[in-house]
């Protein structure tokens, strides 16, 4: 009996002394994914967690949680134990661009950012036989006719329209937004002729750059894409500012260990810049661009401050 | 041919056919308990083999994906419960069948004509993949905004004896359907500041509650404390009438027919696929009247139809990039794991990969002709035996993990059952079900099409059906609608003779 409890004493004594962080992490890791199975966010998620399970020797459960563009996941996730073992996989437009047209329950308040992992640009393609061809010259065309063009995206209010409509608002431009559920049908309409402008990822409309069946004037990158040789980049069109990226971060919930989010940050750090995972970024158009904890914090700062502006300037 | 060739030689291997043949059988498990369905499965196991084979990892989806096809028709023929959504239009003639005490022979016509289905929908995956993808690019928001009308149309043949009633139902499928965000405006509809009703109300999760409960509840109210015996169990062969297969090959042309078409558009389904074969059969039978009463022409045409959707989903997947349903979407996120690059080029770019997906979905059609009988007969069929008392909590658990693992949230358990006690009451009160089902399919996809479509026509209305093919597909609804009354009108003017 004494003995016994002695032993539960010593345990526990044991378990208190060590710091909190040294066992970690010594079970599964539960992964929530604001989107459903199959899409980009949940690829890279998937395959980066293959990574992470390898160099933190546990496994990594992985939830996927659709709906409302990433809200629901998000507002499900902010709920979970900050203890390190339910971790965030998103996209940036869940958390700078949802919340500017819908009532959520969430703020950027509400999570610990962790690391960014890799970002793209969008693009917007048109059929070869557009009277455009250079970024300046599309522009210019869009800015002669207004009301004439359509222009395929990701979703009302999505990331994809705000960052066409940074641009269009600096330059005066008025063309009308077809919002659709995803690039791949944006895409379809697209090639179908029935919008006139594809705007959306660049790795799904690719494959059709390289059969000459469309160009792409423009990338929403302040730099060129080297993938996109005729696109322009926001910087040679003077809108180096109206730059917009599509990007993907692990987050936690709000008031983790400092300790362990350092931990995780340097851990996801060696995952993304692993020659594996840098090669399949490139099959999807994507470059590893590791941004961590605070730094991260203020990045999406100041992005949901600019997508503000853009948003409530159209009204939505 | 040599493209074939070649690729066959890679699927039969050791690795690709024993894995097609687990997944087949794997597949009709899962397809046949409520509640867990292809998707699910396919999305959980597929990570698994991001580091194996390729042509493994696709035969275990080509495998999964057929085999839960028509794995959903066995409890929707023994029990009335629909393992899929697929299924719901197999329940019509496939219980009332098992309950005349010929289970065996629906059975076996399920699975002969999920198995031809598949094969035709896998040959023109073969054979017309690219140049059918073609035409699907020909659809845009206004020809889907039809689709959407003549797939609502065939309400019209299931609502049994009261029109009404079957159009209320309707009513509430739809209503149901603008739970959620709103794509076009971004605004949150009826969701009463619930954050959980954001991305609207889970298709799967009000099919079992509203599918599954009400069947259970019935075999509760009877009490049943011993089960059938052996000898009770009725699965005596009912021999095939001379001639009654030969009937079945025009259901089967037809229902291929449709599940393919349906198929290569992407974002309809299997679902509707089934709705729209059993409803063609109906329409072209010399007595509608015997759908819905255990005609073995409306199991062939629902199932036939539910699996040609498969491998013709595939296609504007494989040959432009484009998935049409998330497990087309998850094919593509495999081959991009595996350095392939979806588009035009992805057929040239590897050719024996995509070629031995294309195999695999034929043989793992092939399959179901030789596993699909035996698992239904020999396994599921003798969970009649069980007493009802046991028979009930099982199904009843079955259908709790099913809905809970689809989102991980507790909530749809909550949602389930107040669809099953609001399916338990619409069934007393003689309400079809079906209905709601397709109003919740096919309301969302109505009315994002439509407003997409006057987006682009600037307002205009006349575009809906001055483009040609809107205007074919217009004036195909308004033939489905007025056919059936134009018969009706036909035969009362004839007296019937007895």
């Amino acid at each position: 009996m004494t003995l016994k409890a002695t032993f539960i004493g010593l345990t526990a004594a044991a378990a208190m002394a060590a710091p909190a962080f040294a066992e970690y992490p010594d079970r599964t890791i539960e992964l929530t994914i604001p989107a459903g199975a199959g899409g980009g966010t949940d690829t890279s998620a998937r395959k980066l967690a293959l990574l992470l399970e390898e160099k933190l020797g546990t496994s990594i459960a992985i939830l996927n949680v659709g709906g409302g563009g990433g809200s629901v996941g998000a507002s499900q996730f902010m709920q979970a134990k900050p203890d390190g073992y339910s971790l965030f996989a998103t996209w940036n437009s869940p958390l700078t661009t949802v919340p500017q047209v819908q009532d959520v329950a969430y703020s950027l308040d509400s999570f610990t950012p962790i690391a960014s992992t890799s970002e793209t640009a969008y693009t917007l393609c048109v059929k070869t036989d557009f009277p455009a061809t250079t970024g300046a010259e599309f522009l210019a065309e869009l800015e002669a006719n207004p009301g004439k063009y359509t222009y395929g995206n990701d979703g009302i209010g999505g990331t994809m329209q705000l960052a066409a409509e940074r641009i269009f608002q600096a330059k005066g431009i008025d063309a009308v937004a077809i919002p659709f559920g995803g690039a791949g049908e944006t895409l379809q309409n697209f090639l179908g002729g029935h919008v006139d402008i594809y705007g959306g990822s660049i790795s799904t409309v690719l494959p059709y750059v390289e059969s000459g069946e469309a160009k792409c004037p423009i990338v929403t990158s302040a730099a060129d894409v080297p993938a996109l040789e005729g696109a322009s980049g926001l910087e040679a069109l003077g809108l180096a500012d109206k730059e917009t990226l599509l990007w993907r971060a692990i987050l936690g919930p709000k008031g983790m260990d400092p300790a362990v989010v350092e931990m995780l940050a340097n851990v996801i750090d060696e995952a993304v810049n692993d020659p594996s995972y840098v090669e399949f970024l490139a099959t999807k158009g994507e470059v590893p661009n590791v941004v961590k904890g605070d730094a991260l914090g203020a990045r999406l700062q100041s992005e949901y401050d600019a997508l503000a502006e853009v948003s409530k300037a159209l009204g939505l | 041919m040599e493209f074939y060739t070649n690729a066959l030689s890679h699927v039969l291997t050791f690795g690709p056919l024993t894995a097609m043949i687990g997944a087949t059988l794997l597949g009709v498990f899962i397809g046949a308990l409520p509640g867990l369905n292809p998707v699910m499965a396919i999305a959980l196991l597929l990570p698994l083999t991001y580091s194996m084979d390729p042509l493994v990892a696709l035969a275990m989806v080509a495998g999964i994906y057929n085999g839960s096809m028509y794995g959903g028709a066995i409890p929707a023929i023994l029990l009335r419960i629909p393992g899929t959504p697929a299924s719901i239009a197999t329940t019509f003639d496939g219980f009332p069948m098992a309950d005349r005490g010929e289970a065996s022979k629906a059975l076996k016509i399920a699975c002969w004509s999920s198995a031809i289905g598949g094969i035709a929908s896998a040959i023109a995956l073969m054979t017309m993949g690219p140049m059918l993808a073609r035409v699907t690019l020909f659809f845009g928001p206004a020809e889907y905004f039809w689709i959407a009308i003549f797939g609502m149309a065939s309400v019209a043949v299931m609502v049994g004896s009261d029109p009404v009633k079957g159009i209320m139902a309707a009513v509430l499928g739809l209503l149901i359907g603008t739970i959620g965000i709103d794509n076009l405006s971004g605004q949150a509809r009826f969701t009463f500041g619930q954050t959980w009703l954001l991305g609207g109300l889970d298709l799967i999760v009000v099919l079992v509650g509203l599918y599954a409960l009400p069947p259970v509840l019935q075999l509760a109210e009877k009490c049943d404390l011993r089960g059938l015996s052996a000898a009770q169990l009725k699965l005596a062969d009912v021999p095939f009438k001379k001639g009654e297969i030969r009937g079945l090959i025009p259901t089967w042309l037809r229902a291929s027919g449709i599940g393919i078409g349906v198929g290569i558009l992407p974002g309809a389904g299997g679902n509707i696929a089934a709705f729209l074969s059993y409803n063609a059969a109906k329409n072209a039978s010399d007595d509608p009247s015997s759908f819905g009463k255990g005609n073995p022409q409306g199991v062939a045409a629902a199932e036939c139809g539910n699996n040609a959707d498969n491998a013709a989903s595939m296609i504007p997947a494989l040959a432009l990039g484009i998935p049409g349903n998330v497990v087309a979407a998850l094919v593509l996120s495999a081959l991009t794991i595996h350095g392939l690059q979806p588009g035009p080029q992805l057929f040239h770019q590897n050719p024996t990969l995509v070629g031995g997906f294309m195999m695999e979905m034929l043989i793992t059609s092939v399959l179901i002709f030789a596993l699909g009988g035996a698992v239904a007969t020999r396994v599921f069929a003798q969970f009649q035996r069980l007493p009802g008392v046991l028979l009930v909590p099982t199904i009843l658990i079955l259908m709790c993990v099913g809905v809970y693992v689809i989102n991980g949230r507790a909530i749809d358990l909550w949602v389930m059952l107040a669809a099953g006690f609001a399916g338990y009451f619409l069934e007393k009160v003689n309400f079809p079900l079906a209905p709601v089902i397709l109003g919740m399919i096919l309301g969302p996809m109505a009315e994002q099409s439509v407003r997409r479509a006057l987006l682009i026509s600037r307002g205009d209305v006349t575009e809906l059906v001055t483009r040609p093919i809107s205007a074919v597909l217009a004036a195909v609804t308004v033939l489905v609608i007025v056919w059936p009354l134009v018969k009706m009108a036909r035969r009362r003017r004839k007296p019937v003779e007895h």
